[in-house]
């Protein structure tokens, strides 16, 4: 009889542990999901911050110039790493196409490509180099539409 | 034969010869600015995208790229000059009819997924230049795949009763009350680049709804969302400006900072953005100049590739 419990108990205890296994990688995945739409958010901020200064709408101002490249370059650095596998449209409400896993070489060729083109962005904005930042601008929004046409679902 | 009719037939095949000869060179090879003139139309129209299987890692312009309409699988045909794969046996006046009539070589209808509905509208001109640089292209011996058209619209023959009922050639024409830039974005919008294609909704048997022009659909081609893109305040573009929307033709950037994917990236990539400065700004003009129309296009939930 003891045996016929131990049994139970040591099911119970699978089942308990596979359930928070289960229930954890949810909760990963959300919380991933949830920290990339985060990211995207203040890169979007980070252009609307821009676009009114490079399109001469707004005064140029050095600081804010540098604040904004940097949102974007650290976020170019961080994409291939916060799409893990188990993190597209299966594992929560994501606009991340499956199609990013199934060509991960692309995808991290594209978050390279943002990460250099940032990079000079915000070497630009360091520099104080106001001619120079306004043209390479549009270097890094092509990086961003690159992306988004292969591996992000339709959505404009 | 008879001998007679030999002779007659001899008689204009010698004039013709005769000719052909004494024109003048330059007429024969390719004209160098016509093939330049061509490739900017070619980039307008944005032909690349139908008609290059990029997925499959296809070369340009040899064709294969799949269509997902609710009428069937269309595959974009090659276009190179290939003899027997493309185009190469063709004639100006084929190529002028197919994109002015949506008529084939052999005379059977297109599928209205070549947009000829739109292309029809462009001038002698342009689509002479677009044909000399289409014959400039590498030909590739690729052959082409046959569409997977559902039923009944695989008899072909329906689509004289299509054309009759939705299609009107015949060049643009310009409205000379309006201002030329304006004119220049209409002609690119309407004809040579085709926008209401996918932006323009349609009715149940595809035909497009010009009473909506460029009003957007959910329906577009793919299944993808297609915006309303008259300047109606709530539900098209009407708060955006010139500039935001140089923006979006120049690198694909909407005005709350985020950048355009799906078929829409490809078309600023391929296309809007190899427009020149002018046309850029003809084409904002006339989207601007466009009657508003309410057409809220809500997203379907979901629904990647």
């Amino acid at each position: 009889m003891t045996r016929v419990w131990f049994g139970l108990a040591a099911i119970a205890a699978v089942a308990l542990v596979g359930g928070f296994a289960v229930a954890e990688a949810q909760t990963g995945a959300a919380q991933q999901i949830a920290q990339r739409q985060d990211m995207m958010k203040a890169n979007g901020q980070a252009m609307r911050t821009l676009t009114p200064m490079v399109r001469g709408e707004a005064a140029w101002n050095q600081q804010a110039a540098v604040q904004a490249a940097t949102t974007l370059h650290n976020s170019a650095r961080q994409i291939p790493a916060i799409f893990p596998e188990g993190t597209g449209p299966d594992a929560g409400k994501t606009d991340a196409l499956p199609s990013i896993w199934q060509n991960w070489a692309d995808f991290q060729a594209k978050a390279k490509a943002m990460e250099t083109e940032s990079a000079k962005l915000l070497e630009l904005a360091n520099a104080g180099d106001e001619a120079g930042f306004k043209a390479q601008f549009p270097n890094v929004g092509r990086t961003c539409g690159g992306c988004h046409e292969h591996y992000r679902a339709k959505r404009n | 034969m008879r001998p007679q009719r030999f002779w007659r037939t001899f008689a204009v095949a010698s004039v013709l010869a005769f000719a052909a000869c004494t024109l003048p060179a330059a007429a024969q090879a390719p004209d160098r600015e016509a093939v330049r003139r061509g490739e900017y139309l070619f980039n307008a129209g944005g032909c690349l995208g139908c008609h290059t299987d990029v997925k499959g890692g296809g070369p340009p312009l040899a064709g294969g790229r799949a269509l997902r309409t609710p009428f069937g699988t269309f595959y974009g045909p090659n276009i190179t000059p290939d003899p027997d794969h493309g185009i190469g046996r063709w004639t100006e006046a084929d190529f002028i009819r197919a994109m002015r009539e949506g008529v084939r070589p052999d005379g059977a209808h297109y599928y209205p997924v070549f947009p000829y509905t739109s292309f029809t509208g462009m001038t002698d001109g342009d689509l002479r230049d677009l044909w000399a640089y289409l014959r400039s292209v590498p030909p590739v011996a690729r052959p082409n795949r046959a569409h997977e058209v559902k039923f009944p619209f695989g008899f072909r023959p329906l689509l004289t009763i299509w054309k009759w009922l939705n299609f009107t050639p015949g060049p643009f024409s310009p409205d000379g009350t309006r201002p030329p830039a304006v004119n220049r974005g209409a002609y690119l919008v309407q004809a040579v680049a085709h926008c209401g294609e996918c932006h323009t909704p349609r009715d149940a048997l595809g035909g497009l709804d010009s009473s909506r022009l460029l009003a957007g659909t959910p329906d577009g081609p793919d299944g993808e969302r297609v915006p309303n893109i008259t300047p109606h305040p709530e539900t098209g573009i009407g708060t955006w400006s010139a500039a935001d929307l140089l923006d979006l033709l120049k690198l694909g950037m909407t005005p709350d900072g985020d950048f355009v994917g799906g078929s829409m990236g490809e078309v600023v990539r391929n296309t809007t953005s190899k427009l020149s400065d002018d046309d850029q700004r003809a084409v904002v003009a006339y989207l601007r100049s466009l009657p508003p129309i309410e057409n809220r296009v809500t997203r379907r939930q979901n629904t990647p590739e």
